[in-house]
Protein backbone atom coordinates (compact mmCIF):
# COMPACT_ATOMS: atom_id res chain seq x y z
CA UNK A 1 0.00 0.00 0.00
CA UNK A 2 1.26 3.32 -0.84
CA UNK A 3 0.15 4.86 1.89
CA UNK A 4 3.53 4.24 3.65
CA UNK A 5 5.19 6.64 1.09
CA UNK A 6 5.32 10.29 2.03
CA UNK A 7 1.56 11.17 1.92
CA UNK A 8 1.02 8.37 4.39
CA UNK A 9 3.80 10.22 6.68
CA UNK A 10 0.97 13.08 6.72
CA UNK A 11 -2.19 11.49 6.97
CA UNK A 12 -1.02 9.46 9.82
CA UNK A 13 0.54 13.06 11.34
CA UNK A 14 -3.11 14.24 10.31
CA UNK A 15 -4.95 11.29 12.89
CA UNK A 16 -2.54 11.87 15.75
CA UNK A 17 -3.58 15.65 15.30
CA UNK A 18 -7.71 14.00 15.50
CA UNK A 19 -6.95 12.33 18.28
CA UNK A 20 -4.89 15.27 20.15
CA UNK A 21 -7.65 17.98 19.53
CA UNK A 22 -10.19 15.32 20.46
CA UNK A 23 -8.78 14.24 23.59
CA UNK A 24 -7.59 18.02 24.67
CA UNK A 25 -11.08 19.37 23.42
CA UNK A 26 -13.72 16.50 24.98
CA UNK A 27 -11.48 16.48 28.03
CA UNK A 28 -11.46 20.09 28.39
CA UNK A 29 -12.52 20.65 31.78
CA UNK A 30 -9.42 19.01 33.17
CA UNK A 31 -7.48 20.76 30.31
CA UNK A 32 -7.91 24.44 31.01
CA UNK A 33 -8.76 24.30 34.81
CA UNK A 34 -7.33 25.99 37.68
CA UNK A 35 -4.01 23.11 37.42
CA UNK A 36 -3.94 22.35 33.43
CA UNK A 37 -3.68 18.94 33.35
CA UNK A 38 -4.03 18.35 29.92
CA UNK A 39 -5.19 14.72 29.11
CA UNK A 40 -4.14 15.07 25.95
CA UNK A 41 -0.23 16.05 26.60
CA UNK A 42 -0.08 12.01 27.48
CA UNK A 43 0.33 12.17 23.50
CA UNK A 44 3.41 13.79 23.68
CA UNK A 45 5.49 10.39 24.16
CA UNK A 46 4.50 9.35 20.98
CA UNK A 47 7.24 10.74 18.34
CA UNK A 48 9.34 8.41 20.75
CA UNK A 49 7.29 5.75 18.11
CA UNK A 50 6.88 8.16 15.05
CA UNK A 51 8.59 11.00 13.70
CA UNK A 52 4.43 11.40 12.04
CA UNK A 53 3.73 12.83 15.52
CA UNK A 54 5.96 15.75 15.36
CA UNK A 55 4.01 17.65 13.38
CA UNK A 56 0.32 15.57 14.24
CA UNK A 57 1.22 16.91 17.83
CA UNK A 58 1.97 20.54 16.55
CA UNK A 59 -1.23 20.44 14.77
CA UNK A 60 -3.23 19.28 16.79
CA UNK A 61 -2.04 21.37 19.89
CA UNK A 62 -2.84 24.47 17.39
CA UNK A 63 -6.45 23.26 16.67
CA UNK A 64 -6.86 22.35 20.73
CA UNK A 65 -5.68 25.75 21.54
CA UNK A 66 -7.92 27.24 19.02
CA UNK A 67 -10.83 26.05 21.16
CA UNK A 68 -9.40 26.74 24.43
CA UNK A 69 -10.18 29.93 24.87
CA UNK A 70 -6.83 31.45 26.50
CA UNK A 71 -6.00 33.39 23.39
CA UNK A 72 -3.72 34.02 20.42
CA UNK A 73 -0.60 33.88 23.26
CA UNK A 74 -1.53 30.50 23.42
CA UNK A 75 -2.35 29.22 20.01
CA UNK A 76 1.28 30.62 19.34
CA UNK A 77 3.61 30.07 22.17
CA UNK A 78 2.12 26.86 23.19
CA UNK A 79 2.19 24.95 20.02
CA UNK A 80 5.71 26.27 19.31
CA UNK A 81 6.42 24.70 23.00
CA UNK A 82 4.78 21.29 21.87
CA UNK A 83 6.39 21.41 18.59
CA UNK A 84 10.26 21.42 20.18
CA UNK A 85 9.14 19.14 22.81
CA UNK A 86 8.19 16.53 20.20
CA UNK A 87 11.06 17.48 18.09
CA UNK A 88 13.06 16.55 21.64
CA UNK A 89 11.28 13.74 22.25
CA UNK A 90 11.85 12.01 18.90
CA UNK A 91 15.33 12.23 19.34
CA UNK A 92 15.36 10.64 22.70
CA UNK A 93 16.48 6.74 23.08
CA UNK A 94 15.62 6.11 27.03
CA UNK A 95 12.33 5.61 27.97
CA UNK A 96 12.26 6.73 31.11
CA UNK A 97 13.50 10.60 29.63
CA UNK A 98 10.90 10.44 26.99
CA UNK A 99 7.81 12.72 28.82
CA UNK A 100 11.06 14.72 29.96
CA UNK A 101 10.90 17.23 27.32
CA UNK A 102 7.39 18.47 27.25
CA UNK A 103 7.32 18.65 31.12
CA UNK A 104 10.84 21.02 31.00
CA UNK A 105 9.61 22.98 27.65
CA UNK A 106 6.03 23.95 28.22
CA UNK A 107 7.27 24.58 32.09
CA UNK A 108 9.36 27.22 30.31
CA UNK A 109 7.99 28.65 27.83
CA UNK A 110 3.86 28.22 28.87
CA UNK A 111 5.00 29.27 32.73
CA UNK A 112 6.55 32.56 30.78
CA UNK A 113 3.40 33.26 29.26
CA UNK A 114 1.18 32.97 32.50
CA UNK A 115 3.59 35.31 33.95
CA UNK A 116 3.27 37.79 31.51
CA UNK A 117 -0.70 37.60 31.98
CA UNK A 118 -1.23 37.10 35.04
CA UNK A 119 1.48 38.51 36.52
CA UNK A 120 2.57 36.32 39.20
CA UNK A 121 6.24 35.11 39.86
CA UNK A 122 7.71 33.24 37.18
CA UNK A 123 8.39 30.16 39.49
CA UNK A 124 5.11 30.56 40.62
CA UNK A 125 4.09 29.80 36.79
CA UNK A 126 6.80 27.33 36.22
CA UNK A 127 5.85 25.29 38.96
CA UNK A 128 2.16 25.05 38.08
CA UNK A 129 2.72 24.12 34.47
CA UNK A 130 5.37 21.53 35.16
CA UNK A 131 3.04 20.40 38.17
CA UNK A 132 0.74 19.96 35.73
CA UNK A 133 2.72 18.34 33.15
CA UNK A 134 4.62 16.02 34.88
CA UNK A 135 1.04 14.86 36.11
CA UNK A 136 0.10 14.29 32.39
CA UNK A 137 3.35 12.90 30.89
CA UNK A 138 4.70 10.96 33.69
CA UNK A 139 1.61 10.05 35.29
CA UNK A 140 -0.69 9.17 32.13
CA UNK A 141 2.14 9.36 29.42
CA UNK A 142 4.70 6.82 30.54
CA UNK A 143 2.14 4.28 30.77
CA UNK A 144 0.96 4.79 27.71
CA UNK A 145 4.33 4.99 26.50
CA UNK A 146 4.74 1.00 28.08
CA UNK A 147 1.62 0.17 26.81
CA UNK A 148 2.16 1.21 23.07
CA UNK A 149 5.86 -0.52 23.41
CA UNK A 150 3.90 -3.46 23.22
CA UNK A 151 1.97 -2.64 19.97
CA UNK A 152 5.48 -1.28 18.05
CA UNK A 153 4.29 -2.80 14.83
CA UNK A 154 1.24 -0.20 14.45
CA UNK A 155 3.08 2.52 13.95
CA UNK A 156 5.53 1.10 11.50
CA UNK B 1 -23.49 10.70 11.00
CA UNK B 2 -24.07 12.24 14.15
CA UNK B 3 -21.82 14.91 15.46
CA UNK B 4 -22.65 15.57 18.80
CA UNK B 5 -19.70 18.15 19.68
CA UNK B 6 -19.93 21.39 17.82
CA UNK B 7 -16.21 21.95 17.06
CA UNK B 8 -15.36 25.43 17.47
CA UNK B 9 -17.41 28.57 18.45
CA UNK B 10 -18.14 29.30 14.95
CA UNK B 11 -21.77 31.56 14.82
CA UNK B 12 -22.72 32.04 11.04
CA UNK B 13 -23.44 35.51 10.69
CA UNK B 14 -23.26 38.79 8.21
CA UNK B 15 -21.58 41.15 10.74
CA UNK B 16 -18.60 42.92 9.59
CA UNK B 17 -16.14 40.58 11.59
CA UNK B 18 -17.54 37.53 9.40
CA UNK B 19 -16.49 39.38 6.57
CA UNK B 20 -13.14 39.96 7.49
CA UNK B 21 -10.21 38.11 5.69
CA UNK B 22 -9.01 35.68 8.35
CA UNK B 23 -5.14 37.09 7.91
CA UNK B 24 -6.41 40.31 8.74
CA UNK B 25 -8.68 39.56 11.17
CA UNK B 26 -5.43 37.33 13.44
CA UNK B 27 -3.03 40.15 12.46
CA UNK B 28 -5.55 42.88 13.59
CA UNK B 29 -6.26 40.27 16.77
CA UNK B 30 -2.56 40.44 17.46
CA UNK B 31 -2.04 44.09 17.40
CA UNK B 32 -4.99 43.96 19.93
CA UNK B 33 -3.34 41.82 22.43
CA UNK B 34 -0.13 43.75 21.79
CA UNK B 35 -2.02 46.46 22.54
CA UNK B 36 -3.42 44.99 25.82
CA UNK B 37 -0.49 44.63 27.20
CA UNK B 38 -0.05 48.54 26.73
CA UNK B 39 -2.30 49.25 28.79
CA UNK B 40 -1.53 50.59 32.23
CA UNK B 41 -4.48 51.75 34.59
CA UNK B 42 -7.37 50.66 35.25
CA UNK B 43 -9.09 53.26 33.08
CA UNK B 44 -7.73 52.10 30.59
CA UNK B 45 -8.21 48.63 30.80
CA UNK B 46 -12.19 49.45 31.34
CA UNK B 47 -12.31 51.39 27.98
CA UNK B 48 -10.69 48.40 26.44
CA UNK B 49 -13.32 45.96 27.74
CA UNK B 50 -15.71 48.65 27.30
CA UNK B 51 -14.95 48.32 23.17
CA UNK B 52 -15.04 44.45 22.81
CA UNK B 53 -18.03 44.46 24.82
CA UNK B 54 -19.02 46.95 22.14
CA UNK B 55 -17.89 44.50 19.64
CA UNK B 56 -19.83 41.87 21.22
CA UNK B 57 -22.97 43.07 20.79
CA UNK B 58 -22.33 44.35 17.68
CA UNK B 59 -21.54 40.75 16.58
CA UNK B 60 -24.45 39.95 18.51
CA UNK B 61 -22.24 36.98 20.44
CA UNK B 62 -25.14 35.78 22.69
CA UNK B 63 -24.91 35.55 26.35
CA UNK B 64 -24.06 31.49 26.34
CA UNK B 65 -20.87 31.60 24.45
CA UNK B 66 -19.65 34.40 25.94
CA UNK B 67 -20.26 31.97 29.38
CA UNK B 68 -18.50 29.08 27.46
CA UNK B 69 -16.03 30.96 26.91
CA UNK B 70 -15.02 32.87 30.11
CA UNK B 71 -15.54 29.29 32.14
CA UNK B 72 -11.98 28.24 31.44
CA UNK B 73 -10.31 30.95 33.46
CA UNK B 74 -13.19 31.06 35.94
CA UNK B 75 -10.94 29.36 38.48
CA UNK B 76 -7.81 31.46 37.55
CA UNK B 77 -9.61 34.63 37.82
CA UNK B 78 -10.93 33.61 41.70
CA UNK B 79 -7.31 32.56 42.24
CA UNK B 80 -6.24 35.68 41.03
CA UNK B 81 -8.12 38.02 42.78
CA UNK B 82 -7.81 36.14 46.28
CA UNK B 83 -3.71 36.74 45.71
CA UNK B 84 -3.94 40.84 44.58
CA UNK B 85 -6.51 41.00 47.27
CA UNK B 86 -4.93 39.54 50.42
CA UNK B 87 -1.09 40.04 49.35
CA UNK B 88 -0.43 43.16 47.34
CA UNK B 89 -0.86 45.86 49.96
CA UNK B 90 -0.73 49.78 49.89
CA UNK B 91 -2.72 52.64 50.18
CA UNK B 92 -6.02 52.70 52.46
CA UNK B 93 -6.99 49.90 53.69
CA UNK B 94 -10.31 49.17 52.84
CA UNK B 95 -11.50 45.94 54.74
CA UNK B 96 -9.72 44.52 58.08
CA UNK B 97 -10.44 40.61 59.38
CA UNK B 98 -7.56 40.35 62.58
CA UNK B 99 -4.53 40.48 61.01
CA UNK B 100 -5.85 40.59 57.17
CA UNK B 101 -6.39 43.65 55.28
CA UNK B 102 -7.53 44.51 51.78
CA UNK B 103 -5.73 47.30 50.61
CA UNK B 104 -6.19 49.81 47.58
CA UNK B 105 -3.44 48.89 45.37
CA UNK B 106 -4.85 45.15 46.19
CA UNK B 107 -7.85 45.64 44.73
CA UNK B 108 -7.05 47.80 41.77
CA UNK B 109 -4.18 45.62 40.84
CA UNK B 110 -6.18 42.73 41.03
CA UNK B 111 -9.45 44.11 39.18
CA UNK B 112 -6.55 45.35 36.06
CA UNK B 113 -5.01 41.70 36.06
CA UNK B 114 -8.26 40.45 35.49
CA UNK B 115 -9.47 42.74 33.41
CA UNK B 116 -6.53 41.63 31.67
CA UNK B 117 -7.21 38.33 31.06
CA UNK B 118 -11.03 38.91 30.37
CA UNK B 119 -9.81 41.35 27.12
CA UNK B 120 -7.61 38.43 26.29
CA UNK B 121 -10.50 35.98 26.44
CA UNK B 122 -13.13 38.00 24.63
CA UNK B 123 -10.98 39.22 22.21
CA UNK B 124 -9.95 35.94 20.90
CA UNK B 125 -13.60 34.46 21.13
CA UNK B 126 -14.57 37.40 18.77
CA UNK B 127 -12.53 36.12 15.97
CA UNK B 128 -13.05 32.63 16.35
CA UNK B 129 -16.62 33.42 16.83
CA UNK B 130 -16.67 35.07 13.74
CA UNK B 131 -14.64 32.72 11.43
CA UNK B 132 -15.27 29.29 10.66
CA UNK B 133 -12.27 26.92 11.48
CA UNK B 134 -11.62 26.50 8.02
CA UNK B 135 -11.04 29.86 7.83
CA UNK B 136 -8.83 30.20 10.55
CA UNK B 137 -6.91 27.19 9.97
CA UNK B 138 -6.14 28.66 6.48
CA UNK B 139 -5.00 32.69 8.40
CA UNK B 140 -2.83 30.86 10.68
CA UNK B 141 -0.80 29.14 7.64
CA UNK B 142 0.09 32.91 7.28
CA UNK B 143 1.41 33.46 10.68
CA UNK B 144 3.55 30.33 10.06
CA UNK B 145 5.07 31.25 7.08
CA UNK B 146 8.53 32.36 8.99
CA UNK B 147 8.87 28.80 10.26
CA UNK B 148 9.77 28.13 6.20
CA UNK B 149 13.14 29.04 7.61
CA UNK B 150 13.47 26.61 9.53
CA UNK B 151 12.52 24.29 7.55
CA UNK B 152 9.07 23.27 8.92
CA UNK B 153 6.91 22.54 6.47
CA UNK B 154 3.93 24.73 6.86
CA UNK B 155 2.21 24.09 4.26
CA UNK B 156 1.80 20.51 4.87
CA UNK B 157 0.73 20.68 9.11
CA UNK B 158 -1.64 23.21 7.62
CA UNK B 159 -2.86 20.75 5.43
CA UNK B 160 -3.31 17.84 8.39
CA UNK B 161 -4.98 20.65 10.33
CA UNK B 162 -7.70 21.07 7.54
CA UNK B 163 -7.43 16.88 8.03
CA UNK B 164 -7.87 16.68 11.66
CA UNK B 165 -10.47 18.87 11.98
CA UNK B 166 -12.42 16.74 9.29
CA UNK B 167 -12.04 13.71 11.20
CA UNK B 168 -12.39 14.61 14.64
CA UNK B 169 -16.10 13.93 14.81
CA UNK B 170 -15.44 11.16 12.81
CA UNK B 171 -12.48 9.40 15.53
CA UNK B 172 -15.53 10.67 18.28
CA UNK B 173 -17.94 8.25 16.62
CA UNK B 174 -14.89 5.90 16.35
CA UNK B 175 -14.14 6.46 20.46
CA UNK B 176 -17.39 6.22 20.98
CA UNK B 177 -18.09 2.86 19.27
CA UNK B 178 -15.26 1.70 20.71
CA UNK B 179 -15.99 2.16 24.51
CA UNK B 180 -18.99 0.20 24.08
CA UNK B 181 -17.67 -2.43 22.78
CA UNK B 182 -14.93 -2.75 25.54
CA UNK B 183 -17.81 -1.96 28.15
CA UNK B 184 -19.28 -5.23 26.57
CA UNK B 185 -16.45 -6.96 27.26
CA UNK B 186 -16.63 -5.49 31.00
CA UNK B 187 -13.93 -2.18 30.54
CA UNK B 188 -15.01 0.04 33.02
CA UNK B 189 -14.94 3.94 32.08
CA UNK B 190 -17.00 5.20 35.33
CA UNK B 191 -15.38 5.19 38.10
CA UNK B 192 -12.41 6.16 39.96
CA UNK B 193 -10.59 9.11 40.14
CA UNK B 194 -9.54 11.33 37.54
CA UNK B 195 -6.21 9.24 37.18
CA UNK B 196 -7.56 5.52 37.63
CA UNK B 197 -10.59 6.92 34.72
CA UNK B 198 -7.75 8.18 32.36
CA UNK B 199 -5.99 4.70 32.97
CA UNK B 200 -8.58 2.93 31.92
CA UNK B 201 -8.75 4.46 28.75
CA UNK B 202 -6.46 2.37 27.67
CA UNK B 203 -8.36 -0.51 26.49
CA UNK B 204 -9.56 2.48 24.41
CA UNK B 205 -6.20 4.30 23.48
CA UNK B 206 -4.58 0.75 21.13
CA UNK B 207 -7.55 -0.13 18.80
CA UNK B 208 -8.33 3.75 18.47
CA UNK B 209 -4.98 4.38 17.18
CA UNK B 210 -5.28 1.10 15.23
CA UNK B 211 -8.32 2.89 13.23
CA UNK B 212 -7.06 5.56 12.85
CA UNK B 213 -3.73 4.78 10.84
CA UNK B 214 -5.74 2.75 8.95
CA UNK B 215 -7.98 5.34 8.10
CA UNK B 216 -4.48 7.51 7.49
CA UNK B 217 -3.10 4.64 4.82
CA UNK B 218 -6.94 4.63 3.28
CA UNK B 219 -6.90 8.62 2.95
CA UNK B 220 -3.03 8.72 1.46
CA UNK B 221 -3.98 6.44 -1.27
CA UNK B 222 -7.38 7.98 -1.74
CA UNK B 223 -5.50 11.20 -2.00
CA UNK B 224 -2.51 10.00 -4.26
CA UNK B 225 -5.13 8.87 -6.44
CA UNK B 226 -6.53 11.87 -7.13
CA UNK B 227 -3.25 13.40 -8.06
CA UNK B 228 -2.19 15.28 -4.93
CA UNK B 229 1.30 15.50 -4.72
CA UNK B 230 3.44 16.61 -1.58
CA UNK B 231 4.79 19.96 -2.46
CA UNK B 232 3.24 20.58 -5.43
CA UNK B 233 1.53 23.88 -5.93
CA UNK B 234 -1.60 23.65 -5.02
CA UNK B 235 -4.68 26.41 -5.15
CA UNK B 236 -7.83 26.50 -2.83
CA UNK B 237 -11.54 25.90 -3.64
CA UNK B 238 -12.35 29.43 -2.73
CA UNK B 239 -9.89 31.83 -2.37
CA UNK B 240 -10.00 34.63 0.10
CA UNK B 241 -10.31 38.19 -1.00
CA UNK B 242 -8.54 41.27 0.32
CA UNK B 243 -10.80 44.51 0.11
CA UNK B 244 -10.93 47.52 2.22
CA UNK B 245 -12.68 46.34 4.71
CA UNK B 246 -9.57 44.27 5.79
CA UNK B 247 -6.91 47.21 5.60
CA UNK B 248 -9.45 49.69 7.30
CA UNK B 249 -9.67 46.62 10.71
CA UNK B 250 -5.91 46.45 10.28
CA UNK B 251 -5.29 50.14 10.46
CA UNK B 252 -8.11 50.79 13.13
CA UNK B 253 -5.87 47.94 14.92
CA UNK B 254 -2.47 49.59 14.54
CA UNK B 255 -4.34 53.37 15.65
CA UNK B 256 -5.46 51.88 19.05
CA UNK B 257 -1.70 50.63 19.31
CA UNK B 258 -0.79 54.20 18.41
CA UNK B 259 -2.81 55.61 20.47
CA UNK B 260 -2.36 53.69 23.64
CA UNK B 261 1.02 53.76 23.83
CA UNK B 262 0.83 57.94 22.94
CA UNK B 263 -2.06 58.97 25.83
CA UNK B 264 -0.55 56.39 27.84
CA UNK B 265 -3.68 54.67 29.86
Amino acid sequence: MSGSGKLGFWTKAAMIAAVYALLAIVLAPISYGMIQVRVAEALTILPYFTPAAIPGLFAGCMLANLYGGNGILDIVCGSLATLLAAYLTSRIKNRVLVPLPPVLINALVVGYVLHLVLGYSLYLTMLWVGAGQVAACYGLGYPLLLLLDKHHHLFN
Amino acid sequence: MKQSITLGQYLPGESFLHRLNPRFKLLSLALVLVTLFFVKTLGGMGLFLALLILFSILVRMPYSYLLRGLKPIFYIVIFTLIIYLFFTKGGAVLLRLGPITVEEAGVIQGAFVVGRLIALVLASILVTLTTTPLALTHGLEFFLTPLKLIRVPVAEITMIMTIALRFIPTLMEESRRLMLAQMARGADFETGNLFRKARNLTPLIVPLFVSAFRRADELAVAMEARGYRIGARRTRMREETVSWRDWVALAASGALLAAVIIAGI
